[in-house]
């Protein structure tokens, strides 16, 4: 029976890639990527609705299997691309993935700026400690004095203590998931998607291959729902402590989320009341009434 | 043809622009075309920095190096411009009791120049106004020299304060008292003017970057993302100025790697958006550049130059970005590098590049030069009509983007390797702009048959583009020849010159001047730098007793290219990378050393093919 697009809603098979895919076995990619699906099926979105930003690394090498307009760019840049496109079309929902080596490396400016600009996107953080596609040399959130290709005596550098950071920088959503619950990641991506400013979601991603320290069975014991646990998002010193401190436990779910503050978007005074898209805008312009200061 | 210069010296800061810009429009007004020409050192307060006004009641768009004024509003003007009068020349200055060194007694007498101490602290004092309005005091005493009506004066500098009722009668008051001054020691002034040319009263008066800034809007860019460089931070500085009335996006933001990947981002999403930067802000552009090219998304990018290498010479000016723009790269891609010349085409070349970037589904490179983008042109007001908004292949109705699938994105047998485009948000099969080798639908594909195939796709373009580009512009003697008619008279020519950018304006006097009026002198003009054409040069090359190159860069960098493309090695190169633009008199008397060599039988320049030596 055909069904006609409209009139069914979007179903999991709509993003469907026939193209195989490359991670290793145990990946943590492959539950980031079905929950990825999930949450855009669940949030009433087609393929063609949403706008899938890849940045360099083994997360973008999921770029071509999953449906959807999709980018795949340069390593580190993918915030500011996501940025541009989504300010261009705010009627799509944009969502950059980029792993840990690209975002607090090459780039961690854009980082800054994204949070601190409130860009209304969503970043998922593919977290798995280490730079994976390059053969597992450190990145800045590898453990410290953990032996790793191309230091193999540890790194001398201290670890990059991210949450830290990213709270120093007053963000408007910060989520942790864990690639091993796919329920999880679902809930917070939803979250995420649904959020008027720039939403950060840390994934904490199983690498087999290279991270040998925080593995899946590592993450698996000490990772707990703090939703569940009764943690309130709108509590930033909570949901900063909740964040940091990860000694006994790793609280993950919707840790702080604010939604008091405008976006980028909707601090711009020339955009109050146009009700339509830059994309939307493109045609000839009579510029005649802009030079009649000159003559 | 008349022409006279008055050229504003002293501190950056001390007001020099507000005069020159108050006396640049007034004298337009009047019916004289007004070139502007602004030098200044890369700090905010002190240095030496100049204004200077060319004025002609024909057009003109070049500077000389002798002015026939020099107002200097300190003493150091005073100690460093006076070579630069011409004989007859006036020298109003500010500063009391000045003991001209002897040097300098000598060049007045030998020049026969008038030395007026204009007493503005006297003035000030007496009018009780604070030294903010010197420059009223002196712009009023500039227009009775040059024996303007006052009443155009003060309705120009009224505007400006119709709002402030005291500070409007002060400013009157101070250019009625300037107006009437009478230097005690030697009475009237007068700078002869040609009469008027009331053709000029209603043009604009506008610099490069302002034209630029008009052009973008005109094109329908939507979005501009920006970090601030000289001699591109005017056009950023223009664009946010007009953001309240355009409705545009406008992002400084914290890199140029960041601007370039904001507007990248929103091309991709289907919107018009635009960045520019300066020669080290361009190599943090390149990166981007390349991934453009990988996943076809039209761009444009403002490439202002300054010399370098490094920070060099903020805010001078220069052409040594023409090889930058045409060949850096990450591998080999197709793009389209296109010259500005004046505030005419820093107009109307904007939607062209859009045009061509959307067409072509490429990155298109506009350069510019500080020349260009400070200097302050007499423009005809803009034709709104010529300009098309041409997308190329981007589908958009309905029932196409239905039948349309993931494989039409890249297919990489499309017509001259142009696929069909379409935007995020439309209800069609979707893709991947992949920045990785793939294939037709921006899946990762390194297998070595459709790498070559993406790879010839992309190249392809090239050939296409630069088929339908323009042919470069021919002027001979003093005026604009179509290429093609022009190119089979049998004529011969005396001297061929080869330039581009800012370079084209100050040639086009050098012909119309006097001493050449009537000679054989052909000037081509590239405006469309990459890909380059070459067949109209080489037929004039044959016809040509003699060939000068004339860049503002060391290497003579579109010489390196014409004989990279056609083999035509043209040895005779004017060049100049001092960050000084060419000026009217110094390229005149450059141009004519030549003529007068021509007949003195000159080899015919020599096309050396590949493997023949220089």
């Amino acid at each position: 029976m055909n069904i006609a697009l409209q009139t069914r809603p979007p179903a999991l098979s709509d993003y469907y890639s026939k193209n195989k895919c490359i991670w290793c076995d145990g990946c943590g990619n492959y539950g980031i990527w079905t929950a990825v699906k999930y949450a855009l099926v669940e949030l009433n979105l087609r393929p063609w609705q949403v706008c899938l930003c890849y940045d360099v690394g083994c997360n973008g090498n999921g770029s071509d299997k999953i449906e959807g307009y999709r980018f795949h760019g340069l390593h580190g840049r993918v915030i500011p691309f996501a940025a541009g496109a989504k300010l261009a079309n705010m009627n799509i929902p944009v969502i950059a993935f980029a792993g840990d080596g690209g975002t607090f490396s090459e780039g961690i400016g854009h980082l800054v700026h994204g949070l601190r600009s409130n860009y209304p996107i969503t970043f998922v953080l593919h977290n798995n400690a280490n730079y994976g596609l390059t053969t597992g040399q450190a990145s800045s959130l590898t453990w410290q004095d953990q032996p790793m290709n191309t230091s193999p005596n540890g790194i001398p550098e201290h670890t990059l203590d991210s949450m830290d950071f990213i709270f120093s920088l007053k963000p408007t959503f910060v989520a942790r998931g864990f690639s091993g619950d796919i329920k999880l990641m679902t809930r917070i991506f939803k979250a995420a998607i649904q959020h008027r400013g720039f939403a950060f979601v840390d994934i904490l991603q199983a690498c087999p291959s290279y991270n040998h320290f925080a593995t899946h069975e590592y993450l698996l014991d000490r990772y707990f729902d703090a939703n569940a646990a009764g943690h309130d998002p709108s509590n930033l010193q909570q949901g900063k402590a909740l964040a940091t401190q990860v000694r006994n436990g790793i609280a993950c779910g919707i840790l702080y989320q604010c939604e008091d503050i405008p976006d980028f978007y909707h601090r711009l005074i020339p955009r109050k009341g146009v009700e339509t898209t830059c994309v939307e805008e493109v045609r000839k312009y009579d510029v005649s009434e802009y030079w009649t200061e000159l003559v | 043809m008349a022409r006279i210069s008055l050229k504003i010296v002293g501190a950056s800061g001390q007001g020099i622009n507000s005069i020159g810009a108050i006396i640049a429009k007034g004298l337009k007004r009047s019916g004289y075309c007004v070139f502007g020409y602004r030098e200044y050192p890369s700090l905010i307060k002190g240095g030496h920095a100049s204004y200077q006004l060319d004025v002609s009641d024909e057009r003109i768009c070049s500077t000389e190096t002798k002015v026939d004024v020099l107002v200097a509003l300190n003493h150091h003007g005073l100690e460093l411009n006076m070579e630069e009068l011409k004989q007859g020349g006036i020298v109003l200055h500010v500063t009391p009791g000045w003991q001209f060194p002897k040097h300098h007694q000598k060049l007045i007498a030998e020049r026969s120049l008038r030395v007026v101490n204009f007493p503005v602290d006297d003035m000030l004092n007496r009018l009780g106004a604070g030294a903010i309005l010197s420059n009223v005091l002196l712009s009023g005493f500039v227009w009775s020299m040059l024996d303007q009506d006052i009443d155009a004066l003060k309705s120009l500098v009224g505007t400006k304060f119709a709002k402030k009722k005291a500070l409007l009668e002060l400013n009157m008051r101070c250019l009625d008292e300037g107006y009437s001054f009478v230097d005690p020691a030697g009475g009237m002034i007068h700078v002869a003017l040609p009469a008027p040319n009331k053709g000029f009263a209603s043009d604009l008066l506008i610099t490069g970057g302002q034209a630029m800034g008009l052009g973008a809007v005109h094109a329908g860019v939507r979005l501009y993302a920006g970090y601030p460089m000289t001699p591109s931070s005017p056009l950023l500085s223009f664009i946010a100025e007009l953001e309240n009335k355009t409705h545009m996006v406008v992002k400084q933001a914290e890199d140029e790697i960041t601007a370039a990947q904001i507007v990248s981002g929103a091309m991709y999403m289907g919107t018009r958006a635009l960045t520019a930067t300066s020669g080290v802000g361009f190599d943090l552009m390149s990166e981007t550049l390349s991934l453009n090219a990988m996943i076809e998304n039209p761009t444009v990018f403002v490439l202002a130059q300054r010399p370098g290498p490094a920070t060099g010479l903020p805010t001078w000016t220069a052409q040594g970005g023409l090889l930058q723009a045409a060949n850096c790269s990450a591998g080999e891609f197709s793009r389209c590098v296109i010259a500005v010349s004046n505030s005419q085409d820093a107009f109307d070349l904007m939607p062209v590049a859009f045009d061509l970037a959307e067409q072509y589904q490429i990155s298109v490179i506009l350069l510019t030069e500080k020349q260009i983008a400070e200097a302050l042109y007499t423009q005809h007001p803009y034709d709104l009509e010529k300009a098309k908004i041409e997308r190329g292949r981007l589908v958009v109705d309905p029932e196409k983007l239905k039948a349309l699938k993931s494989s039409d994105r890249f297919d990489p047998h499309a017509e001259g390797g142009v696929s069909l485009r379409w935007l995020p948000g439309s209800e069609a099969a979707t893709y991947c702009a992949q920045g990785d080798e793939h294939n037709s639908m921006g899946a990762v594909d390194e297998c070595a048959f459709n790498t070559k195939l993406q790879m010839e796709k992309r190249l392809r373009k090239l050939q296409t583009l630069k088929a339908g580009l323009p042919a470069p512009l021919l002027r001979i003697g003093s005026r604009d020849a179509k290429t093609i008619d022009w190119i089979d008279e049998d004529d011969e020519i005396e001297l061929l010159a080869i330039g581009w950018g800012s370079t084209g304006d100050v040639f086009q006097d050098v012909m119309c001047s006097n001493e050449l009026r009537g000679r054989k002198i052909a000037y081509l003009h590239y405006t469309f730098v990459w890909p380059l054409r070459t067949q109209e040069l080489r037929r004039l090359a044959m016809r040509s007793k003699r060939i000068v190159l004339v860049e503002q860069n060391y290497q003579g960098q579109l010489g390196m290219l014409i004989r990279m493309e056609c083999g035509l090695d043209i040895r005779d190169k004017i060049l100049k990378y001092d960050g000084r633009p060419f000026f009217y008199d110094e390229l005149l008397s450059s141009v004519m050393e030549r003529c007068a060599n021509t007949s003195e039988g000159e080899e015919n320049p020599g096309f050396d093919h590949a493997g023949t030596s220089s």
